[in-house]
């Protein structure tokens, strides 16, 4: 049985006429009071808010205020209707037939209809980043302003899977803004704030929409969906690069939240009784993968000599300052594919190992080159410590520390000069399943296979994952494809590290997510 | 920057004559600033020799467990967050700051001379590689230097050519400045009537009058490179961090500035200590070799 | 002088054609690419394809500079990759923030620079101006950026007294502007203020020690008098100099400073873009930046031969 059969979204369709007369009564509870601007202390500088083209995280925090879609994944990651009231799955598997939500306005004032759906559909298509979300769709149709059909080629279990993930959101724009170049979309969206003013480097402000109408079907905001409100008039989100100013300006009231609390001014903050600290527990997989085309990591033995010789709890321990969870898995604890198939290659700290698989491989002290950013200091500190436990164990490693654009781009494009890359993945291990383990998998591979071909067994575990008729199955395969990851070194976990954020006291209904959502949330006067 | 309030005419030409001569060497010696300066160059410069002897551990070996300790008997400057000491990371810094700034000045020399006499000496050069500094000079320095920084990866050589560049024009019309003086000077008309080769006059008879404002020039232009190293490196696009040069230290201290102030602190303290040092230097050497603009530290 | 005004004004345009030149080639060496930042980690090679498609990143270097240059006759720097903004939309957003920062440490700069270089000059050789000379020579020392961290760790965090960063427009509420821009203007300004004073108190130096300042002494004026009507006139003519080049180097906007303040400047724009591989916006920025900069330049040259007329014959 499909996890998101058509009887669960019809239950919800019926449920949702018993659900509407607590409308108002929810209303009330969720927005203690309304007004107020909130101020909202980010990481990184603001760029373009066209979430259609621009994987950042940092747009996302921003943009999914703005922007909603048809469906999405949930608080647990599962796909969740957002802008659909209902979705309709023939006999077949192969025709899905979403209701739009009556009464949806745009920014612009203009009522949502399904063109404005496949508008956005199309241009997804054609600059979204992850456009292969798309792939296996013969057509999608319009048959009457509410309703939007996508008809497949074949069908396809994780279909939803695909185009409710949250990594680049298939966000609906106007039909008349969708023809807009990549980067040059204007935030017009149906969410819950509209953007009053962009300055890169400086601050987002978005104003409450007015005219939003909270999907009634939910109690509570749940990921990007669910019950939303503005309870605030206007959200500012400022750039503080610093994190020691970042802190400070929450200290000092200047701002009501951060979005980064460093690990050591934790437990000042926390006994700081005018802030509130919020956790979310596992909000990134710090990860490295090597270069498979690149001598000496194109010889397996070498990669499982690297991954013997290796003390994770001591990486995470520096590359955190000390707040961490060890974690063998691509996916974190909790989540419905965790598994710890080929946990006895993780972590190992077996240097007498690793040199016997030296040997085995005939390694003569060729250079492995781990490539990194000072950009990202996880990240660094990361390769680093990876680097000096290398050499305690007779390998000749080497850090290239870049800048980060330059980093990633021969990362992506170079097959020679680098053996390790070290990154983060955020959203493609918290969406779960097929997603999270689709950078190991042809044609997305990272790792540089030969002929850029994955490994046939990984690829077999893989399609498995992707097809499998049942949750069971898929489990099943997720661990195969897991353990052959590990085995072969395609990519290996260092360990799942939290987000911690704070805000003051007096911020109520802010929840933690991957991404920061300011629906909701409100002043107490 | 400090260099452009050099003169960018030369003076004193008459001094010139005992320019390498010991009566400027005595005369330095009893200009209290270039004595100063002179002092805190030496002791900058023999810390970072002498850094292997002076860093009680490699600057890279990490002891996870006494990471963030404030400065005490054992960690004299303490320890960063991967428990490396900061007294073996600030003397290996030294090093890395003072090569690179040792770089700038040299290649900055090289071609500042070169492009200078040759703008100076060949009037038919002078209009083109005027236009050329001047489009040069044209953009805002440190992001010239970002540009080519980022055009060429990050990298120790990367940052000496990044800044080099930016400073080699404005070397240049100090030079081109000295050489069109120095050209009317009746010694080397003399030559030029005798027949002497353009090398000859240039290379024998011109440069070696135009030292001083060169070398007081150059002194800032170390202090100069110095300080933007720490930029580029801020940025991320200076030397790699693993051989630790000041500004990668702020960069990778600032992170803490709250609960370990001293990662940041004492790195900025080295690079200041040491541009003092040198403006000092720079001063003095202003004031001997080059006295129509008069400093007057002592 | 009007001809001296037209020759430096003629000189400007070939200097420009250079700058663009000099950025492009700049550009097109720099590895790495807006498109896979745009695209992210996780793109496929062939996703990675279709951004720089979209992006013009795939036409050969002569047609991406030829349309440049098309684009430029028509008063078009063209669109930035990043900001998905038109160039000259985002340079004209940023710049009053630069330029309003600048003239804050130019009055910081000047009243301090002067005072210092002329209390130095008139107490030579005594305490003050042994504490002035030393304060101007510390100020030409600290890395800027520096002084930023530890200011904010001192005024914000410690003392609470100025925000931590960001900034407010003057227009909007000129008291927020002040104490925001006060920190990132003292740290610009520093610099300025150590070698204005230096350069004042030498200059004065000078000019004290001349023959018609000893007549006027002599006549049995009033010290204030001297200093103020014949010392400070001369000292004028190289200050004005330095003060146009301290202008330039403060309009430019400095990359760091607005980074450590989370300032919205010119500088952090340009920073960003050549740190973003934002290539229109690099080649538009700077080509905006120089010509701001030579256009300053100019005046100052102009300024200069007005008030010294001896320049205008070389």
């Amino acid at each position: 049985m499909l996890l998101w059969s058509r009887r669960i979204f019809q239950l919800a369709a019926v449920a949702t006429g018993a659900l509407y007369a607590n409308g108002a009564l929810a209303d009330s509870k969720i927005c203690g009071q309304k007004g107020g601007d909130l101020i909202f202390g980010m990481e990184a500088k603001f760029s373009t808010l066209d979430q259609h083209a621009n994987a950042a995280h940092s747009t996302r925090n921003i943009a999914m205020n703005v922007f909603e879609t048809l469906m999405t994944r949930d608080e647990n990651m599962s796909p969740i209707l957002d802008l659909a009231e209902s979705l309709d799955i023939s006999a077949d598997k192969k025709t899905y037939t979403f209701k739009l939500r009556p009464n949806v306005l745009f920014h612009n004032g203009k009522p949502l209809t399904s063109a404005d759906v496949a508008a956005s559909f199309e241009r997804y298509k054609r600059v979204g980043v992850d456009r292969s979300a798309l792939d296996g769709i013969a057509r999608w149709e319009t048959p009457d302003p509410q309703t939007f059909t996508i008809v497949l080629t074949a069908p396809r279990a994780t279909f939803l899977e695909s185009i409710s993930a949250s990594t680049v959101p298939i966000v609906i724009v106007p039909v008349e803004e969708a023809s807009a170049a990549a980067t040059h979309l204007k935030p017009i969206g149906t969410g819950p704030f509209e953007l009053v003013e962009l300055v890169p480097d400086s601050h987002v402000k978005l104003k409450r929409f007015d005219k939003y109408v909270p999907n009634a079907k939910h109690k509570e905001i749940s990921g990007f969906a669910g019950h939303k409100e503005a309870c605030l008039d206007t959200v500012t989100f400022k750039a503080l690069p610093e994190p020691g100013a970042r802190t400070a300006a929450l200290e000092v009231g200047e701002i009501h939240a951060v979005e980064d609390v460093p690990t050591l001014s934790q437990k000042r903050l926390a006994e700081n009784k005018d802030i509130k600290l919020v956790r979310l527990k596992n909000a990134a997989l710090n990860v490295t993968y090597p270069n498979q085309s690149a001598s000496p990591t194109d010889n397996v033995k070498v990669r499982q000599a690297i991954l013997a010789a290796l003390d994770m709890e001591e990486i995470m321990e520096a590359a955190t300052d000390g707040a961490f969870d060890l974690n063998p898995s691509f996916q974190f604890p909790g989540q419905a594919y965790y598994t710890e198939a080929g946990k006895e290659l993780y972590n190992q700290r077996n240097p007498e190992k690793s040199k016997k698989l030296l040997a085995e491989a005939g390694y003569k002290g060729e250079k492995v080159t781990l490539l990194t950013t000072r950009d990202i200091p996880r990240a660094y500190t990361t390769a680093f410590v990876m680097s000096e436990q290398m050499k305690a164990a007779g390998i000749n490693a080497e850090l290239l520390v870049l800048d980060w654009p330059t980093a990633l781009s021969i990362s992506m494009n170079e097959t020679k000069g680098w053996n390790f890359f070290f990154t983060g993945w955020i959203t493609v291990t918290a969406q779960g399943g097929a997603q999270s383990l689709r950078n190991l998998a042809d044609p997305s591979n990272v790792h540089k296979p030969k002929d850029n071909k994955s490994d046939p067994i990984f690829m077999e575990a893989f399609q498995r994952i992707a097809n499998g008729e049942t949750l069971e199955e898929r489990k099943k395969a997720f661990a195969d494809a897991q353990a052959r990851a590990l085995d072969q070194v395609m990519a290996f976990p260092f360990g799942s590290v939290p987000k911690i954020q704070a805000t003051r006291a007096n911020v109520e209904g802010y929840k933690p997510f991957f991404n920061t959502r300011v629906s909701n949330v409100w002043i107490k006067r | 920057m400090s260099s452009r309030t050099v003169s960018e005419t030369p003076a004193g030409v008459v001094a010139r004559k005992y320019f390498w001569r010991g009566r400027i060497a005595r005369r330095l010696m009893k200009h209290r600033s270039f004595v100063i300066g002179a002092v805190l160059c030496t002791l900058v410069l023999l810390v970072a020799i002498f850094a292997p002897l002076i860093a009680p551990t490699d600057p890279n070996r990490m002891a996870i467990r006494f990471r963030f300790q404030p400065p005490s008997w054992d960690f004299p400057l303490g320890t960063d967050n991967l428990g490396r000491n900061l007294v073996s990371r600030v003397a290996y810094g030294a090093r890395l700051s003072l090569m690179i700034g040792l770089g700038v000045v040299l290649l900055n020399a090289a071609f500042g001379v070169l492009l200078g006499a040759l703008a100076g000496y060949f009037e038919r050069l002078d209009g083109f590689l005027m236009r050329l500094s001047d489009a040069l000079m044209a953009f805002p320095s440190i992001l010239l230097a970002i540009g080519i920084a980022a055009a060429l990866g990050a990298s120790a050589t990367t940052a000496v050519i990044a800044l080099a560049v930016v400073y080699i024009p404005r070397t240049a019309r100090i030079l081109r400045a000295s050489v069109l003086v120095v050209k009317e000077q009746e010694f080397v008309q003399a030559s030029q009537a005798a027949g002497a080769s353009h090398g000859r006059i240039l290379f024998r008879r011109i440069l070696p009058n135009c030292m001083a404002p060169l070398i007081v020039q150059l002194s800032f232009v170390f202090a100069y490179a110095v300080l933007s190293e720490a930029v580029l490196s801020f940025l991320g696009l200076g030397a790699p961090p693993t051989t630790p040069s000041w500004g990668i230290l702020i960069s990778e201290g600032r992170s803490y500035i709250r609960e370990a102030p001293w990662l940041t602190i004492v790195p900025g303290g080295a690079i200041a200590v040491t541009v003092l040092g040198l403006n000092l230097l720079g001063d003095g050497l202003r004031d001997v070799l080059d006295p129509r603009v008069k400093m007057d530290g002592a | 002088m009007r001809a001296y005004a037209i020759k430096r004004i003629l000189q400007a345009i070939p200097i420009l054609m250079l700058v663009s030149l000099i950025s492009f080639g700049i550009m097109q060496l720099v590895p790495g690419d807006p498109a896979s930042l745009l695209a992210g980690p996780n793109a496929t090679p062939a996703e990675l394809e279709q951004v720089r498609i979209n992006l013009g990143l795939d036409k050969p270097f002569l047609t991406q500079l030829f349309i440049f240059y098309g684009n430029l006759l028509k008063g078009d720097l063209g669109h930035s990759l990043l900001l998905g903004k038109p160039v000259t939309e985002a340079v004209f957003e940023r710049s009053p923030v630069s330029i309003s920062i600048a003239l804050y440490s130019l009055v910081l700069t000047v009243i301090f620079g002067l005072a210092i270089g002329v209390l130095a000059a008139i107490r030579h050789n005594t305490w003050v101006d042994q504490i002035a000379t030393s304060f101007a020579l510390i100020g030409v020392s600290l890395p800027n950026f520096w002084l930023g961290l530890v200011m904010i760790v001192v005024f914000s965090v410690h003392l609470g007294l100025l925000p931590t960063g960001g900034y407010v427009p003057f227009t909007r509420d000129p008291m927020g502007w002040l104490v925001a821009a006060t920190m990132p203007a003292v740290s610009l300004a520093l610099m300025q203020i150590g070698l204005l004073a230096r350069l004042t108190r030498s200059t004065m130096l000078e000019v004290l020690s001349q023959d018609y300042i000893r007549t006027a002494r002599a006549k049995g004026l009033s010290e204030i008098r001297v200093i103020a009507k014949h010392a400070l006139a001369n000292v004028m003519i190289p200050v004005v100099t330095v003060l146009g080049m301290i202008l330039s180097v403060l309009m430019s906007g400095s990359v760091i400073v607005e980074t450590v303040f989370a300032i919205p400047g010119i500088g952090s724009l340009l920073g960003n873009a050549i740190l973003g591989r934002d290539y229109p916006m690099i080649q538009g920025g700077l080509l905006f930046v120089a010509a701001v900069l030579l256009t300053l330049n100019i005046v100052v040259d102009l300024l200069y031969a007005y008030l010294d007329p001896r320049v205008r014959v070389r």
